[in-house]
């Protein structure tokens, strides 16, 4: 292992190679369709043309193209495109705080894991491979029928999602930080653990932490609105991607709109941030090396 | 060899406890069992009684205990609806289940591996791309707008097949695609990946340096070392058969094990969820228990012990 | 005669490691009853192979790890257990640098702010002036301004290693523990860093611990040097008397592989046998199997120290009966 630790110690430390390289067209384009997806959820007050739950009982299942709704209306006669403007922002609020939640939770744990070692580290090993083992959705609908589906704690839920990966990360390069390098000087001046974690290993491992959440960030949105799809996550009258293609799909056939227009919105979205997060890592790989 | 099994078993023995513990503490958490049962409106003398009848009153490592031993006796409790035992009402939804996410294993085999296998070795090709966009968009299409999809294209505008339900072969045919898509793009993307990490190896360029046969390396050298991280993410497959499509009978009233679970948490049954939370942890247990096992066939170093590494 | 500032008496330290990936968990001696002492403002060089325990001595010897037996002190009391606030206090007295600078450094901060990073731990000074005292510190190091503002991937490894040397010394430590500090540099540099390092003890009164490999630099720097085998030292004492007239057979080894210009012919003792593996000590002398001169008390029995009159120590059975050999000269 010691010599495993120095072989993945140098490869870190060796320089960076910053070539110029144009950015795949694939990568614009997903960095456009998220910023554009960003705006819309901090924005949604200012540029919905209605409020989500606001009535137009005479336009009720209006076809998209009407002249007053762009997207159309629902069975209550909502208008789709404000809906979907304001799903955007919980989707987005409920996948933003959970993959910071999760990337906090686990790095916290990763570190607790390598400072300690012995027994605490152990235990947290243990509980990552359980997380890892058991199927997420499963755990997670058991949490929901216990607890209800307030938003807060389904954030809180959704924010148990992946953090084992950050544990795993956290705490190996640690680790390796800690045996033969920067971090182990560091301590050996003199400083505090919080300083060394902080200040040291936290910057040093940031770049790669920050990939994983790129990468986890689309399978919690994923996994948000399965479970809003199915009824258990987000709750009406508040309005979340997942549910309203759950609750469209029952006017499927007289009103297809109504569903594809966020399940449309949900596959740019994860499919975007999932093309951004693989060529970010291939980069730090590729950095790496 | 028998010190790795034994430490492997007693792995997963501690980790169906742990699913326990987590049902317990939930449990518990949930609020006082005697009054979500009883009502509010109970008396207090009613509520002792029946917190006495069912153990309520002791102290919290003794219920901790019991709870433990009656789920050792399959005594899981009984569903809130209908009264029956709820272990039972799980059981009996298995096979419909299993109807669907065994046709879609076998699907996802028989797509995912040949097709990362052939983009690893044909690396940058046509098809090399092409699984690759096909295997981003299968895990970025969440299953429930796949099934959606295709019960807009082929149920409602040409109307080859049932939207939805029970019925002949021709209700299989739609969720089995489904769930197979989706994991066949999960497991080529993965082998892809192994494939190549294999294939980088210093041993299989010194393979066909010494001037083996390519293929002859490939089968002999690169496969059998690619398969052992497979039989991971496989395993996982296998555990999840139980309950790995929940949104998917849910999408096409498929009245299986993941249909049960939806309802039973929308109603708060709680007997019921616990059954299945324990049944697939068990589930996923035993599949992880096999393919440490297999782990052990696959990896003479893991069985004999002699990578001379601690960590 | 000057006081000790750093004693070792009779150390030992194992590691539990398992033999396989699942099998039985064995005791390696790393360090076995080392005692050890280094006087005020000189050099104790510290020499053996790799897994002669040499660098886990170092380690010991700052306290970064506790030995399982035996005492370590610091201007004659013992130190206190790691990462405690008393420890940290004591990293502003005893300082290390490392073989591999690169690692030792952070990649993402500037070489001024790593220097003065000890000052701001250990909270030396206003703080408008600590970047003041560790562009000066830089400066004795040979380092400018320029060199202070880049990262540590910009420099080359001679720059990298002088500014670990800066870290180190801008909280004046009086014990300096220098692991292979210049192993991983080329040969040119080499003698730069050696001599910058020789110049500051003179100024700053430093003592050093020198863990080296490498013969040519002991010669150079150290006053006095131990010879490592396996966890064990095999003889200690002046180290212009070892190395010109060295008694223990591993030490006459080590000199004879020492290439030296100008002389084409020497006897070389060519060691043979298995490299030393501290998992599989062997019996007795753990240097029996490879010894040229080995007897057959040497398998069974461990040598005791044997101080000779010029004041070495020597765990050899052989030492008594031996033949001083010619000067080989390093």
């Amino acid at each position: 292992m010691d010599m495993m630790e120095k072989v993945s110690e140098t490869a870190l430390t060796k320089p960076k190679i910053t070539k110029q390289r144009r950015l795949p067209v694939s990568v614009i384009l997903s960095l456009l369709w998220t910023g554009v997806v960003v705006l819309v959820a901090v924005l949604a007050n200012h540029i919905a043309p209605y409020q989500y739950t606001a009535l137009d009982l005479p336009n009720r299942l209006a076809s998209p193209f009407h002249p007053k709704h762009l997207l159309g209306t629902d069975e209550l006669g909502r208008d789709v495109l404000s809906r979907l403007i304001f799903s955007v922002r919980i989707s987005v609020l409920v996948a933003l705080g959970a993959t910071v939640i999760s990337a906090c939770f686990g790095t916290a744990m990763g570190f607790a894991a390598a400072h300690f070692r012995g027994r605490v580290e152990q235990s947290i090993l243990m509980l990552a491979d359980f997380q890892a083992a058991m199927p997420f959705l499963i755990l997670s609908l058991s949490v929901l029928a216990f607890f209800g589906n307030a938003l807060p704690l389904f954030i809180g839920l959704m924010g148990l999602y992946g953090w084992e990966r950050y544990a795993r990360i956290a705490r190996g390069l640690a680790i390796a930080a800690s045996a033969q390098g920067y971090a182990g000087a560091v301590r050996q001046l003199g400083a505090s653990p919080s300083l060394v974690y902080l200040r040291h290993i936290l910057p040093n491992i940031s770049s790669t932490l920050i990939v994983s959440m790129t990468l986890t960030f689309p399978e919690i949105i994923l996994m948000e609105s399965s479970l809003s799809f199915l009824g258990l996550g987000v709750q009406p009258p508040m309005t979340s991607l997942g549910n309203m293609v759950g609750y469209g799909r029952e006017y499927m056939t007289r009103a297809p709109w109504i569903m594809f227009a966020p399940a449309g919105l949900i596959v740019m979205t994860t499919l975007s941030i999932s093309l951004l997060g693989d060529w970010l890592r291939d980069r730090l790989e590729k950095g790496l090396q | 060899m028998f010190r790795f099994f034994a430490i492997r078993v007693l792995r997963a023995v501690l980790t169906v406890a742990l699913v326990v513990t987590f049902a317990f503490i939930v449990l518990r958490l949930s609020g006082d069992p005697a009054r979500s049962i009883m009502g509010d409106d109970a008396s207090p003398e009613a509520m002792t009684a029946f917190r006495r009848e069912w153990g309520l009153d002791q102290p919290l490592w003794m219920q901790y205990f019991h709870y433990f031993a009656a789920i050792f006796e399959g005594e899981l409790g009984r569903s809130m609806r209908g009264g029956v035992p709820a272990l039972d009402l799980v059981l009996e939804r298995i096979p419909a289940t299993l109807m669907l996410t065994l046709p879609a294993f076998l699907m996802k085999l028989a797509i995912g591996i040949p097709a990362g296998v052939y983009a690893a070795l044909y690396r940058d090709s046509v098809i090399d791309r092409a699984v690759m966009v096909t295997a981003v968009a299968g895990y970025t299409v969440p299953s429930f707008v796949l099934g959606l999809v295709l019960v807009q294209l082929l149920a409602i505008w040409v109307a080859w097949l049932p939207t939805g339900g029970t019925g002949g072969l021709q209700h299989l045919i739609l969720p089995i695609i489904t769930l197979g898509v989706g994991g066949a793009a999960v497991l080529a993307r993965f082998v892809r990946s192994a494939m190549l990490e294999v294939l980088g190896q210093p041993y299989i360029r010194a393979a066909s340096a010494k001037g083996i046969p390519w293929a002859s390396v490939v089968r002999g050298h690169a496969l059998p070392n690619a398969a052992i991280p497979t039989v991971t993410i496989v395993g996982f497959m296998v555990g999840n058969l139980i309950a790995g499509s929940v949104v998917v009978e849910s999408v096409f009233s498929w009245p299986g094990v993941g249909n049960l679970l939806v309802v039973s948490v929308a109603a708060r049954d709680l007997a019921v969820v616990q059954s299945i939370l324990l049944l697939v942890a068990a589930a996923m247990v035993f599949s992880n228990l096999i393919v440490d096992f297999l782990y052990g066939v696959l990896d003479p170093r893991l069985a004999n012990g002699n990578t001379g590494g601690d960590h | 005669m000057t006081a000790n500032i750093l004693e070792l008496s009779g150390i030992s330290r194992s590691y539990s490691t398992r033999q396989g990936l699942f099998g039985k968990r064995v005791p390696v001696r790393a360090v076995d009853d080392v005692s050890l002492s280094l006087q005020e403002g000189q050099t104790l060089a510290l020499v053996g192979e790799s897994g002669s325990g040499k660098s886990t001595t170092g380690r010991i010897a700052l306290g970064l790890e506790r030995p399982n037996s035996g005492h370590v002190l610091f201007r004659g009391s013992e130190l206190p257990p790691a990462d405690t606030p008393a420890w940290r206090r004591m990293r502003a007295q005893m300082q290390m640098i490392y073989q591999d600078p690169l690692a030792a450094l952070d990649r993402r901060l500037p070489i001024l702010d790593q220097t003065r990073e000890p000052l701001d731990i250990h909270d030396v000074g206003p703080a408008s002036e600590r970047n003041d005292k560790a562009l000066a510190m830089l400066d004795a190091v040979g380092l400018n301004a320029g060199h202070a503002a880049s990262l540590p991937s910009q420099l080359s490894g001679g720059q990298r290693q002088r500014a670990v040397l800066a870290r180190a010394l801008i909280m004046k430590p009086s014990l300096l523990v220098c692991d292979e500090p210049v192993s991983a540099l080329d040969v040119s540099i080499q003698a730069q860093v050696v001599n910058l390092l020789m110049d500051l003890q003179r100024d700053l009164q430093l003592s050093l611990l020198f863990i080296s490999h490498d013969l040519k630099v002991v010669r150079q720097v150290s006053q006095r040097m131990a010879v490592m085998y396996l966890g064990r030292i095999v003889e200690y004492g002046e180290t212009r008397l070892l190395l010109s007239n060295s008694v223990h057979p591993y030490t006459r080894a080590l000199i004879s592989a020492v290439p030296v210009a100008g002389r084409r012919t020497r006897e070389r003792i060519i060691l043979t046998g298995e490299p030393p593996n501290p998992a599989a000590r062997p019996a007795g002398c753990a240097f029996h199997p490879r010894c040229p001169i080995a007897r057959s008390e040497c398998a069974n029995v461990s040598p005791a120290f044997t101080t000779l009159p010029d004041g070495r120590s020597v765990a050899c059975h052989a030492v008594d009966g031996h033949p001083p050999i010619e000067e080989v000269g390093v």
